[in-house]
């Protein structure tokens, strides 16, 4: 009780002092009024007042300071208050005596040691037992009533870098050693040591007992990490350990709390950390203020833990509060967040806080999320801006406008026309992956039914299937790709793609098909597409409006500023697709219209966005179909194929595909010995390789090579 | 609808960052038990964890994929002061049979001297180069010259932002009307230090990067910024996660080419949203920049998108805590507290 009245009548706040030299270690009488501080060039007392430090003591003397002074260690008694025990640097052990009468308060001296005395050590009940461990390896008793060290340990390893006293075992002393090791010994027995275990790879700098816990001993290493072991039982066991950044040089724990020690370091990091062992990669607290390194912590009283005391290099001593600290765990972001290419959401939430098991929540957003009207209307808004285009730039003389359809067959876009069914299409039909010769008749076939329809149609039903608000659809659009992939249906036609989009317009007002049926009806029947022909009655209706509105003989040049503004609109809306589509299409009719760097801006967003969906055959195509020269260099780039002959291994001169060595075609499919055109796959592992349909199927039955090489095969 | 998926993402701490690759097929999460690891999507969309490895000495805050045209190349940063280029490499075949891959460290950088907060891959058209922040209010932007060398980086440019930095965004437009900018977000929580946004653009004529802009209004701590992702847009659309989200629009003053001094950008607040309650920690666009997400302290990610009037509005709260997720396998729907009706209607459920 006595104890407890006392700390709390001790105030304070974070305060330091400057002293004229770096510290060393830094030491605390029992009843927290009084820190000596000892360095290389500093030996002084300070008093801990209401306000700050005041200096009561300077224990360097004499004209010329012997090396005596210059102290690695310091160590106050924890009874006696008016003895302190040094450690120098010259394996001097002093003992200081303030109650001496003279200036020199110096006491005792030990010259035992031959190298540095790396820490000194009072026991914590015996008044006159000091132990001290050396550089030399060696270990030291003293009592304080006689001129010599009592007895000598001999650690048989390295040089000691710290010893303690138990606390709670009268005889037991633990020492650690720079080669890794602890020992544990019993001042009765200095022949050999009771216990010793390796606690960590390099130098182990401090090692501290645990207040409360006789068992509990805490270590710290070059190694960065700071363990904790129960020594109670026979096999010293590790029941915690911390990584902290840098090498721990002293550990001592928290008083009246149960989990927690300081540490900090002596390079690279100039902070104390607190820690809970049980939260191992956290810091508890933090103190921040020293610039150079911090080589002495004490907490300032036994029984009061909201006070530490810190020396540094950087020549301040310090006078921490606890609340003062910052907190990394409040400043650390407790939640990751990141949005998928498709639609997906990453979610990492935090569960319980300890009990360790963490949870990542992966939210599918689903293409539905936006309400289907609107998702029709942004359809419904991007079909009526192509139907708007084509009426601005066909034939304004045509008569029969509003009542033939068929008036863009001869309609003054058979450039454009033909650009854009064909081209885009072929995109297309690569990108599922459908090369196929027959596939691409089918193709043109259906390609020309369109004709008769709109000749943009086409590419808008193209463009809106790759990203018409991609938002929406990337999803399925993905979804369909795969199932593609993965089916391989070759049934699989262009016209699904082309037409449904018709679809959309003819009942806008319902919900539009869900994209991902598409490929569950493989065939669009000749019925399905006439109806489609027949359903463009909306267009018709808007051009028999248009026709009203516009004077049949404006020249396209007319519209340019308006579908000007209508492309900077829906780049700025994001919709950079549109934007291209609508400039691929129109080409040279807009080109000039718009600034070249905008044009090129958008389109390598654009490739970009394709690109990052792996469309890279679309990607390709529209960089040929660009009209900026630095979009168009793009694929132009690398285009150099160093070959080797499949058979002989010799490269392979540019002429053809024949190798001059071995006389034989380097490119025949291993599956079905056919020389192959188009797209070749091959393992890089042994070379051989074919057609990618063949060799696909056959790695289905068979992870060797096809080619009977032997070769485990990677494709990767 | 939303279908929400947990995955086991077994991190002994924290996990302080997940990350998408650039096709969206990977995910990087990094935690403070100092550990990083690499998910691929497998063939029925569940997430694999294909490698797990000690990436730090200290909690690891981001981690960050680079364009893949560089190679599989993650990056990451931490409070032990580095940040970290790590690379896939095509491992041996028993590896691969484990379906486990190997990330080899490629460099260290330790320039900082406090806690580098964040970490960025600055976008593809500039090459290969690496920005990181630190706690110090340092942006280093750091450049590989050789593409195929990872293991060297030269330290290119140092700006100090005065203030503890722990966020930062690239601007990722490619165009060349714009010139390389990057926003840098504050956690200092001393309101009278102004703005916790500054963003700083590259000077041709100069060749260092300076301050453009700082957003004055946001004085609070900012936990996380992000632009979004440009799609031919003549201006930028940046999120911002402070003790509210908030979007700001900048656009672009006209200036002549010829001079030094830095763009100036006229300054709009989108939106600003104070739903969370809390401190807000995470923002992330989508892909065409129609949706944002944030999460908060809160526990919820709320989704945020605009009509054709440019009102900003939430279109969906999604619980996060999860916990009676975790137990069950398989697809639970967490769609909760939906304001708009709408969403409801939705006739489909993908897994």
């Amino acid at each position: 009780m006595e104890k407890m009245s006392r700390v709390s009548t001790i105030g304070g706040r974070t305060v330091f002092c400057h002293l004229d030299a770096p510290a060393n270690a830094i030491s605390v009488c029992r009843d927290a009024t009084q820190v000596v501080v000892a360095g290389r060039n500093i030996f002084k007392i300070y008093g801990l007042e209401e306000d700050g430090f005041v200096e009561r003591l300077n224990l360097r003397v004499g004209r010329k300071p012997s090396l005596n002074f210059s102290c690695a260690d310091v160590m106050w008694h924890q009874m006696e208050e008016n003895l302190l025990a040094t450690a120098a640097t010259n394996g001097a052990v002093v003992t200081w005596n303030l109650a001496r009468p003279c200036r020199n308060k110096q006491e005792q001296l030990f010259t035992e040691h031959k190298r540095t005395v790396n820490k000194v050590c009072f026991h914590p009940t015996e008044v006159n037992m000091l132990l001290s461990g050396s550089q030399d390896g060696f270990m030291k008793c003293f009592d304080l009533r006689k001129k010599e060290s009592v007895s000598t340990f001999s650690g048989q390893s390295e040089s000691v870098r710290d010893v303690q006293f138990s606390i709670k075992d009268y005889f037991t002393f633990a020492a650690s050693f720079e080669n890794g090791n602890v020992q544990l010994w019993d001042i009765r027995r200095p022949d050999r040591y009771e216990r010793m275990f390796t606690a960590h790879t390099g130098p182990v700098f401090c090692c501290d007992w645990h207040p409360e816990d006789r068992g509990w001993l805490a270590t710290g290493g070059r190694d960065k990490m700071v363990k904790v072991w129960d020594m109670s039982t026979n096999c010293v066991k590790e029941i915690y350990c911390v990584q902290t950044i840098a090498s721990v040089a002293r550990v001592k724990w928290r008083p009246e709390r149960r989990y927690h020690l300081a540490t900090c370091s002596m390079m690279v990091d100039h902070n104390i950390y607190v820690w809970d062992v049980r939260r191992p990669f956290i810091p508890f607290a933090t103190f921040e203020e020293h610039k150079d390194v911090t080589t002495g912590i004490v907490w300032r009283h036994q029984h009061d833990p909201y006070y530490l005391l810190s020396g540094s290099k950087d020549s301040t001593l310090y006078q921490h509060m606890f609340k003062d600290a910052s907190r990394p765990i409040d400043r650390a972001n407790p939640e990751g967040l990141c949005f998928g290419l498709f639609g997906d959401l990453a979610f990492a939430a935090k569960e319980s806080l300890m009990s360790g098991e963490l949870v990542i929540e992966l939210q599918k957003t689903n293409n539905h999320k936006q309400p289907d009207f609107l998702k029709d209307e942004s359809q419904f808004q991007e079909s009526t801006t192509w139907t708007m285009l084509r009426i601005m730039f066909s034939e304004p003389a045509n008569p029969s406008l509003s009542s033939n359809h068929n008036l863009n067959k001869s309609g003054n876009l058979p450039l454009v026309n033909s650009f854009s069914m064909k081209e885009m299409s072929t995109a297309l039909n690569e990108r599922n992956k459908e090369n196929r010769q027959d596939n691409l008749h089918s193709l043109e076939t259906n390609l020309n039914n369109n004709d008769e329809n709109e000749e943009t149609e086409g590419s808008e039903g193209q463009a809106e299937y790759l990203f018409g608000d991609a938002e929406l659809d990337d999803d399925d659009l993905y979804s369909m790709e795969h199932d593609n992939q993965a089916a391989e249906e070759p049934e699989y036609l262009l016209p699904q793609e082309a037409f449904p989009l018709r679809h959309e317009i003819m009942d806008h007002p319902s919900a539009p098909e869900p994209v991902q049926e598409k490929p569950e009806s493989p065939h669009v029947s000749g019925s399905e597409a006439e109806s489609t022909c027949l359903t463009s009655m909306e267009s018709f209706s808007l051009i028999s409006v248009s026709q009203l509105l516009f004077s049949p003989h404006l020249p396209p040049k007319f519209f340019c500023p308006i579908v000007k503004k209508m492309l900077c609109y829906y780049a700025k809306q994001g919709d950079v697709q549109m934007a291209v589509s609508v400039l691929i299409v129109l080409g040279k009719r807009i080109r000039k219209e718009i600034d070249e760097l905008t044009q090129e801006h958008w389109y390598m967003s654009y490739i970009d966005l394709l690109q990052r969906f792996e469309l890279w055959n679309v990607s390709n195509e529209v960089i040929k179909l660009s009209t900026c020269g630095a979009i168009m260099c793009l694929n132009q780039a690398s285009t150099t194929l160093h070959i080797n002959c499949s058979n002989c291994k010799r490269p392979m001169s540019n002429k053809g595909w024949i190798c001059d060595r071995c006389h034989q075609c380097a490119s025949v499919c291993a599956v079905c010995h056919h020389v192959v055109k188009g797209l070749f796959v091959w393992c890089q592992g042994c070379s051989h390789g074919g057609h990618l349909e063949h060799v696909m199927e056959w790695l289905k039955q068979s992870k060797h090579c096809p080619a009977g090489c032997g070769h485990l095969c990677e494709y990767t | 609808m939303f279908v929400a998926r947990s995955i086991a993402a077994d991190h002994k701490d924290l996990i302080h960052d997940v990350s998408y690759d650039f096709h969206g097929r990977r995910m990087a999460t990094c935690s403070s038990d100092q550990s990083m690891k690499v998910w691929d999507k497998g063939g029925n969309a569940e997430w694999n964890c294909t490698a797990s490895w000690k990436t730090h000495s200290g909690s690891v805050w981001r981690v960050t994929w680079a364009h893949p045209e560089f190679g599989q190349v993650l990056a990451s940063c931490s409070f032990d002061r580095t940040a970290i280029v790590w690379e896939e490499i095509v491992g041996e075949s028993n590896d691969k049979q484990r379906g486990q891959s190997h990330w080899i460290k490629r460099t260290t950088l330790v320039d900082s001297r406090t806690s580098v907060t964040d970490v960025k891959f600055a976008p593809k058209h500039m090459g290969l180069m690496l920005t990181t922040c630190s706690a110090d209010g340092v942006v280093r932007i750091y450049e590989a010259p050789d593409v195929m060398n990872l293991s060297q980086w030269s330290l290119q440019h140092e700006i100090s932002s005065k203030l503890s930095c722990s966020c930062i965004s690239w601007n990722p437009s490619s165009s060349r009307a714009h010139a390389p900018m990057i926003a840098v977000g504050s956690d200092d929580s001393n309101v009278t230090y102004g703005g916790k946004v500054q963003i700083y653009e590259y000077n041709e004529v100069t060749r260092k990067y300076a301050k453009a802009e700082t957003l004055m209004t946001v004085t609070d701590a900012v936990h996380d910024i992000a632009f979004a992702p440009n799609l031919g847009r003549s201006f930028h659309v940046l999120a911002i996660a402070t003790k509210d989200v908030r979007i700001f629009k900048l656009v672009p003053l006209r200036k002549d080419s010829s001079s030094s001094a830095p763009t100036k950008f006229e300054v709009q607040v989108l939106a600003q949203f104070d739903s969370h309650n809390s401190q807000v920690w995470r923002v992330s666009w989508n892909i065409t920049s129609t949706l944002l997400a944030s999460s908060g302290d809160d526990g919820c990610v709320r989704l945020w998108k605009a009509n054709y009037m440019d009102n900003w509005k939430c279109t969906g709260i999604l619980k996060g805590d999860g916990s009676p997720v975790s137990g069950q396998p398989g697809a639970t729907n967490l769609c909760k507290n939906v304001p708009n009706k709408q969403l409801l209607h939705s006739k489909h459920t993908k897994t």
